[in-house]
């Protein structure tokens, strides 16, 4: 079943890209940032999961040779990247507000002050 | 010893006194018969000493607009830099500083007297200054692309299938096996090499940085005394390092044994270089616009050159 | 004091300063600078001291974090290691905050709320340091995160100048793509190895790279690419490096650029191995000179003085990536090499920028003109800088550039193939290119006529001019005593990323490398043999001899008569100095290859056209970049 977990990370990573080169609003832009990041969370999630295993906690005598649990460290570094894509998100759309204040548009085509 | 001989070729030989002496030499000649082309009489064979002479005699002003360090600075570094550069090539068998002549570093320090012309006539905050440094840049940028094209040919041709960049090397390899100029492959280079000389001396046609008529002689129209002898000077020498560097690449097989026959053999193959490259070219041609000689030089001239290098890797 | 913990405490003081001034920063504009230096400074002296240890002595540091040392074989916890390639890089980092913290003071004192921009000064600072010391690829991509966010706040600091806020956006929309898109391959290499640890990897994809491994590697590579800023994802950080305050353009070019090389330089060599790979050499090689000509040529086309060092960053970046990509020994001591030097020069010339725009307020070329007289000292600064950058002997430019040429032809002559003989070509062309660009400059900016506006403008202040004077004497230094740098500096990096087993060793305990089958390249040091110091003092004897010679007999001053005054009333000097006040020049500073320009129209039209200042073309660009690097090492490489 993993298979779709792949197939559906490496799609929102194509869709994300999809979005920031084709949508001319930043706000979409930034969105596409976002989803791309949702993409590859996904995919280091179900890089740690193993089917039936059980969560990765355990104390000292529970822990024996043949125990099934899923990989805990792809769980935190999603947890890490997460908080990161947040930050970026943030920050990107309190830059969108700043540029919609200067240049009174959301249109990707006329903020281009800086070019050639 | 050591210093004393260091000195002596720092000085005398092939420095300071052989290459401003030869250099100037070189330019009388290429005076004298020009004039002789234009069924002139000329002036006699040593007024390049008499003009230098002179000018050091000259007052020298420094312009209010002018930052005067590098104003009168620029000048003694181009000098200093050509006298550097003639140390590094070796006269036939007899090189001053043996193994450290390289062709990356002649080539670097063949740019400095024009980068020396160029910022003092910067400095000097004239606007015919300002037309002429950037036509001086424009012709360096035509003639360098070519010209490693032409050194990377003959060092290919010369180190097989190894780095061989030491002049000193290159010109074991020819008398070893022969001038560079016999082989097939390096002809277009040594076409293209003489057309780069005038170029990089900057004789007509390719004179447009200096353009007397049109720009009033561009980076040096603010220059008087001294400074201007030095850039005299300069020309004058850069026209013996070139040919020289020619004869070192080219013609680098013949070796008489005895030091001062080949000094003698190369001030002779520079002159026949000086008359053939550019006072010939000089009789029988006009000036070019600066657009045209870029493309001259990265066309034709780099052609050429692409022609050698591609000859050379191909084993020819 | 046990130096194993220096690396760690610089980078938990650099981040600990940045909070302290979040907190007490407010109060006292003296305490906020105290905590900034005290961060910078601090830093410093930590990395400064390693050196004994790590460059002349030969150890490589480890340290885990929380002491989680590696179990059965595996690494788990976060490790710090310390080899010499890191080392070199992190050297330059903290020389290139410490220039930067002391030229903010002054230059940044006329901005408001100046403790956000220390905080994030401190914090980009220590983000950089911590990517070039750690051993895990995460810890590098949560460094890279937080380098990429608080360069992105740095460049609209100045939020209320033109297009800063602009350029913040599309670096921030190019840079989520790098990270992202480095985020993925380091995923894809956990799902396939199983550890984070770069020694580990580094001895488990050794020799064994298996189609999942590659496209990570693709991944990382092209991420790491969008991070140092080659083309053709430079656009964003020409915009970055116009718009944001000098001071942070310094460290943009000296380390956040470095950053990603170094990142690249790590992924290559050390944790895939993949030098040897002949198509990968060509990609990169292939990427390394378009970026040269690209960037040099933009440069060459601009009319802001930032803009221009920004594409010559960017030009220089691919004289780098172009050495690493050979992977010879020469190849990539001339490339760490021009990476030192790069931070050198670039440094000291956006520094003089810096100066020119607070002192005059504008770095638009053709307003400026005939600072020289005004700005005589910055003026130097500026021709050791552009020397430097342009090649000219004896500055470092030239000795790393040297090493450059000789590694890609003696490479093109060993392999036999003519690709490294166009790419010898166009390095040397593009170093034209690159002095015709800063002559360009220095008649625009320093010489020329001085527009009446400017008359009252002064000379930078001594705080200013200090770390100017410091790169440019390290420039001429290092340019001088090559062969001291690549003995201490430059060669035990470049042995560090050839030679891998004693990294693993140390990271993963002894005997770990020969276990998974690591071999060292044994390379022959490069050789330093241009010339000999002796011709150095052959040519300060030219040189003083000359100018004695000039001296005397052209009286320097003799006759120095001004225009204004009596001696323009008098008319006796008219003829002579007339031209000076009535006829300007015709030709704009910017302007000023207009022969060449107009051979070369269709190029200019076309490239401009490409730089269009659209963010999603930019994105465009990078994945479409990305695309073909994948293609070219699944369709070659496998």
């Amino acid at each position: 079943m993993m298979i779709v977990n792949y197939v559906a990370s490496v799609l929102l990573v194509v869709l994300g890209l999809y979005t920031i080169i084709t949508k001319k609003n930043i706000i979409k832009i930034v969105l596409g940032t976002g989803i791309v990041d949702y993409g590859i969370n996904l995919f280091i999630v179900s890089v740690g999961f193993t089917p039936g295993g059980t969560a990765p906690i355990f104390t000292i005598n529970e822990i024996v040779s043949g125990s099934h649990f899923v990989d805990p460290v792809p769980q935190a570094l999603t947890l890490t990247s997460i908080v990161i894509g947040a930050c970026v998100d943030a920050m990107a759309l309190s830059l969108c507000i700043k540029l919609y204040k200067q240049y009174k548009t959301t249109n990707a085509d006329e903020i281009r002050r800086l070019h050639g | 010893m050591n210093i004393l001989m260091g000195l002596f070729h720092i000085l005398v030989f092939p420095g300071l006194l052989f290459v401003c002496i030869i250099g100037l030499l070189l330019a009388g000649v290429d005076r004298k018969v020009l004039a002789r082309m234009q069924k002139r009489v000329g002036p006699p064979l040593i007024q390049p000493f008499y003009d230098f002479l002179k000018l050091m005699g000259k007052e020298t002003i420094v312009p209010h607009a002018a930052n005067k360090t590098v104003f009168l600075a620029a000048p003694v570094i181009g000098f200093a830099s050509l006298v550097v550069t003639m140390l590094f090539i070796p006269v036939f068998g007899y090189s001053a500083f043996s193994g450290s002549g390289d062709l990356i570093v002649i080539l670097y320090l063949l740019t400095i007297p024009a980068v020396a012309l160029i910022v003092g006539g910067s400095a000097s905050g004239s606007p015919y200054a300002g037309i002429g440094i950037s036509r001086e840049m424009v012709t360096m940028m035509s003639y360098e692309f070519p010209l490693i094209m032409v050194l990377l040919a003959i060092a290919k041709k010369a180190g097989g299938a190894k780095l061989l960049f030491s002049l000193t090397d290159i010109v074991a390899w020819q008398q070893a096996n022969g001038s560079g100029i016999f082989h097939v492959a390096l002809i277009p280079a040594a076409l293209a090499l003489l057309l780069i000389i005038p170029a990089e001396v900057g004789t007509q046609p390719f004179d447009v940085a200096e353009a007397e008529t049109e720009i009033c002689e561009g980076p040096l129209i603010e220059y008087s005394g001294a400074p201007l002898a030095m850039f005299k000077l300069n020309t004058a020498m850069k026209m013996f390092v070139m040919t020289s560097l020619f004869t070192c690449l080219f013609f680098g097989g013949i070796d008489t044994g005895i030091v001062a026959v080949n000094a003698l053999i190369l001030v002779a193959i520079c002159i026949a270089l000086t008359i053939l490259c550019m006072t010939l070219i000089h009789a029988v041609t006009a000036r070019l616009k600066i657009e045209h000689l870029f493309k001259f030089y990265w066309t034709f001239v780099a052609g050429l050159a692409l022609c050698s290098l591609i000859l050379v890797w191909i084993g020819l | 004091m046990n130096y194993v913990h220096f690396p760690v405490l610089a980078v938990m003081l650099l981040f600990l300063t940045a909070f302290l001034i979040v907190i007490f920063g407010r109060l006292s504009s003296v305490l906020r600078n105290a905590l900034a230096l005290i961060g910078s400074a601090g830093a410093f002296a930590m990395i400064v001291y390693l050196i004994k240890p790590v460059m002349i002595d030969g150890e490589i540091i480890s340290y885990w974090m929380g002491n989680w040392e590696p179990v059965a074989g595996y690494a788990i916890g976060i490790g710090y290691e310390i080899d010499q390639l890191g080392l070199f890089f992190a050297l330059l980092v903290v020389s290139t905050i410490l220039l930067s913290c002391i030229y903010s003071f002054k230059y940044m004192e006329k901005d408001s709320s100046l403790e956000f921009y220390y905080v994030l000064f401190l914090m980009m600072s220590g983000a950089v340091l911590g990517l070039v010391l750690t051993g895990d690829v995460f810890n590098m991509f949560i460094m890279i995160e937080i380098m990429t966010f608080s360069a992105v706040g740095l460049t609209a600091f100045r939020n209320n100048r033109w297009g800063a806020v602009e350029a913040a956006f599309k670096y921030l929309i190019i840079g989520t793509i790098g990270s992202s898109l480095i985020l993925f391959g380091i995923a894809m290499l956990y799902a396939d190895c199983h550890t984070l640890n770069m020694a580990q990897l580094s001895s488990i994809l050794s020799g064994n790279i298996n189609p999942a491994s590659l496209m990570a590697f693709a991944m990382m590579l092209t991420g790491l690419g969008i991070k140092s800023f080659i083309v053709p994802f430079h656009a964003p950080a020409a915009d970055a490096y116009t718009a944001a305050p000098s001071s942070i353009s310094m460290v943009f070019s000296g380390m956040v650029n470095k950053a990603g090389v170094y990142g690249i330089i790590r992924l290559v060599y050390i944790i895939f191995r993949a030098m040897d790979i002949r198509q990968l050499q060509y990609l990169l090689a292939a990427f390394g000179a378009v970026t040269m000509f690209i960037g040099v040529t933009m440069a060459l086309a601009q009319h802001d003085f930032k803009r221009l060092l920004a594409f010559h960053s960017i030009s220089q970046i691919g004289y780098v990536i172009t050495a690493v990509s050979l992977g010879t020994a020469l190849g990539l001591t001339g490339g760490l090499f021009h990476a030192m030097n790069h931070t050198l020069f670039k440094g000291l010339l956006f520094l003089c920028a810096g100066a020119v725009l607070k002192e005059t307020g504008t770095t638009n070329l053709d307003k400026l003109g005939g600072l020289s007289k005004k700005m005589p000292k910055t003026t130097i600064c500026f021709l050791i800088g552009a020397f430097s950058i342009s090649g000219i002997p004896p500055f470092n430019g030239f000795a790393s550039k040297w090493l450059i040429y000789q590694a890609a032809f003696s490479k093109a002559v060993e392999t036999g193939n003519f690709f490294f003989v166009i790419i010898t070509v166009c390095a040397v062309v593009v170093s034209v290119m690159t002095l015709a660009s800063f002559i360009k400059v220095t008649q625009a900016v320093f010489f020329g006529q001085l527009p009446e506006k400017f008359e009252n403008v002064k000379e930078a202040p001594f705080l200013m001019r200090l770390p100017m004077w410091i790169m440019a004497i390290c420039c001429v230094l290092s340019g001088v005593f090559y062969g001291f740098v690549d003995k201490y500096l430059v060669g035990p990096a470049a042995g560090a990323a050839l030679g891998v087993s004693h990294y693993i060793d140390t990271m993963m305990g002894s005997g770990y490398a020969a276990a998974a089958g690591v071999t060292d390249i044994k390379a022959a040091p490069a050789q330093f043999s241009y010339w000999d110091p002796i011709i150095w003092l052959v040519l300060f004897v030219i040189v003083l001899a000359a100018v004695c010679f000039v001296m005397v007999t052209g009286k320097g001053d003799r006759g120095r008569i001004s225009v204004s005054g009596k001696a323009a009333e008098d008319g006796k000097y008219a003829t002579f100095f007339s031209g000076e006040k009535s006829l300007p020049s015709h030709v704009s500073g910017s302007d000023l290859f207009w022969g060449f320009k107009k051979d070369w129209k269709k190029y200019f039209a076309v490239i401009e056209d490409l730089h269009s200042g659209v963010v999603n073309d930019y994105a465009l660009w990078a994945v479409a970049a990305s695309a073909l690097i994948i293609v070219v090492l699944f369709g070659f490489v496998r």
